[in-house]
């Protein structure tokens, strides 16, 4: 199971490559959303927002009123930061699951796909 | 099935999910195939036919409503498969299932076209112009990420409802004449007439259950559920409606045409019902292309970034769109409008259409069954009671009516959409079959070659060992 501190540095890096990514602040142009993120072994739940093109710090806690939630083990959320982990594949088999429109849960993949695709 | 959807800042309630539940549907599409179907039955009798598809729609319903309840998400048709069969024969299921949105964003494209065409009285090639310009708004729209919010979307589909409604009650009404065997279906037909009926009067409820696809995104998870079932009832009453006044009104000529709806405006509210029934065709495509576009290239995007197709299909625009399916499905939906536009096939269209969806509902009765029995501890906010014969049921009945509606067309035997149905099997086959191996491996070996980012966990500190203990002074 990933710790707090674990998903704390696994999230600021990819909010650093995301952050810097100019392709990403196009696809997030025009696209506020606050997003809640849920662990399924650990019971942890985390908030980020994407606010003016840019992923804010990560704030732990309940979230209210989120656009989307993303529900995962603490070890795929981890993996999924750092680009070890395509999360549409445990999307595919039910691993991970998200409650939100069709439009933002493929901004989301999105995100996860486009930060690291120099990989 | 969680609750998470109460929480959202945007969700769908259960009018947007009756709305799109009954307009996805309702295409227009819908029209050609409620005017092949009073061809089989006797007089104003067709009514019947709906009402016993409506019946099997029911059924379809409470395979869906299980299976949702199951995997309350838009991948759900590769979930419930992939555990109920070997993945192979699941991948290929869905991909030829995938062909019945090519087919019904070409039909609609079509068919708006050829009502435009005739509503504004030009010559049936510049049907050809509309369908073109149509397909190439709807693939601009969604390049760039357009979306029909959920208002819009309930507003178009209770126009087009309430408008067909109008249009058929005034109809009747205004013809001053009976009713002709209303409660015979069987005058003068033979019961293979009936079954083609209820064949294609499943076709006319097909496409409600697309709906599940937005499971992530509603209020509550019982309202997928409940709009489903709300639709059916809509789609019945408005069905049935359309096919007595079609029958009532229209002569076997203008049944035949590509354009019936246009004939039945005419018949209720003269040339002003011809442009209201013109308009309503094309708000029709509204909900279609909406659903169409962003289902299909949705999955395809899906089962790329899983592996199982090529990658490039999983490119995405600046505006997180997945362009590659967008321009294929626009681009194959235009070549089948233009060749059924050339060829006078729309009837070949409805047929395939129809044997389609009957076999995915068979699909889905299959499922339900082996899923109950591989994963019978599975939460299921909704079960299917006496799913034993009714899930077994489900599968012969839609099974037959996939193969009545496969090699029938315009009540006279024609195996040609049982030749699409199948080309479209072999090649999905063929993919999965001889295709997907390689493109799996490549996805495995590009994973193998990329090294891992995340830094391994600091390993922990030796435990202490046992203490001595000091001698005497």
């Amino acid at each position: 199971m990933a710790t707090r501190e674990e998903i704390a540095e696994a999230y600021a890096d990819w909010r650093g490559r995301s952050n810097a990514n100019e392709r990403l602040k196009k696809m997030a142009r025009g696209w506020d959303r606050v997003i809640h993120f849920r662990t399924t072994d650990t019971a942890e739940g985390f908030t980020v927002e994407v606010r003016d093109q840019q992923l804010s710090d990560l704030a732990f806690g309940p979230a209210d009123r989120p656009d989307v939630i993303v529900t995962a083990t603490s070890e795929d959320l981890c993996d999924m930061f750092w680009g070890d982990l395509n999360p549409s594949e445990r999307y595919m088999t039910g691993e991970i699951t998200l409650a939100g429109s069709q439009h933002d849960v493929m901004r989301i993949d999105a995100m996860t796909m486009v930060a690291f695709l120099d990989r | 099935m969680s609750d998470d959807g109460a929480s959202l800042r945007r969700a769908l309630g259960l009018r947007t999910t009756v709305s799109t539940s009954t307009g996805l549907a309702f295409a227009a599409l819908e029209y050609l195939a409620a005017a092949a179907l009073v061809v089989y039955v006797a007089g104003d009798s067709a009514w019947i036919a709906v009402g016993v598809a409506g019946l099997l729609a029911l059924l379809a319903w409470g395979f869906f409503g299980e299976l949702n309840g199951m995997f309350p998400t838009a991948a759900a048709i590769r979930l419930y498969m992939q555990r109920a069969m070997d993945d192979r024969a699941a991948l290929t299921i869905a991909f030829t299932y995938m062909t019945t949105i090519v087919l019904v964003i070409a039909a609609d494209a079509f068919i708006v076209g050829s009502a435009l065409a005739r509503a504004f009285d030009e010559p049936a090639w510049v049907a050809g112009v509309w369908i073109s310009a149509l397909l190439a708004v709807a693939v601009g729209a969604n390049l760039r990420g357009v979306q029909v919010a959920g208002g819009l979307q309930d507003l178009a589909t209770y126009l087009v409802l309430a408008a067909t409604v109008a249009v058929c009650v005034t109809g009747l009404v205004r013809s001053h004449r009976a009713l002709r065997f209303p409660l015979e279906p069987l005058h003068g037909h033979g019961i293979g007439g009936l079954a083609e009926a209820v064949a294609l009067g499943v076709f006319l409820y097909s496409a409600f259950e697309w709906v599940t696809t937005s499971a992530e995104e509603v209020r509550r998870p019982h309202h997928i559920h409940r709009g489903m079932l709300i639709a059916v009832a809509v789609l019945f009453a408005v069905c049935s409606l359309v096919t007595l006044a079609m029958s009532h009104l229209l002569t076997h000529r203008q049944l035949g045409t590509a354009f019936p709806q246009l004939e039945l405006g005419r018949a209720a509210f003269g040339q002003a019902g011809l442009w209201v029934m013109a308009a309503v065709s094309a708000l029709t495509a509204l909900n279609t292309f909406n659903g169409g576009f962003i289902t299909a290239s949705r999955f395809v995007y899906g089962t790329a970034r899983e592996g199982s197709l090529p990658r490039r299909l999983a490119q995405l625009n600046d505006r997180a769109v997945p362009w590659v399916p967008v321009l294929a499905l626009g681009s194959t939906s235009l070549v089948v409008a233009l060749v059924v536009a050339v060829t006078h096939g729309w009837q070949v269209l409805v047929a395939t259409g129809a044997a389609l969806e009957a076999m995915i509902y068979a699909v889905a009765a299959l499922c339900t069954l082996r899923l109950r029995a591989r994963e019978p501890d599975r939460q299921r906010p909704f079960r299917v009671r006496g799913l034993r014969v009714l899930g077994v049921a489900g599968v012969v009945v839609f099974g037959a009516l996939a193969l009545v509606a496969s090699v029938s067309v315009g009540d006279r035997f024609d195996p040609v959409p049982l030749a699409i149905v199948a080309v479209a099997g072999v090649l999905s086959a063929s993919y999965v079959i001889w295709v997907l191996p390689g493109v799996r491996a490549a996805e495995v070996a590009r994973r193998a070659a990329t090294p891992r980012r995340r830094p391994p966990r600091p390993a922990a500190p030796p435990a202490p060992g046992p203490v001595e203990e000091s001698g005497g002074p």
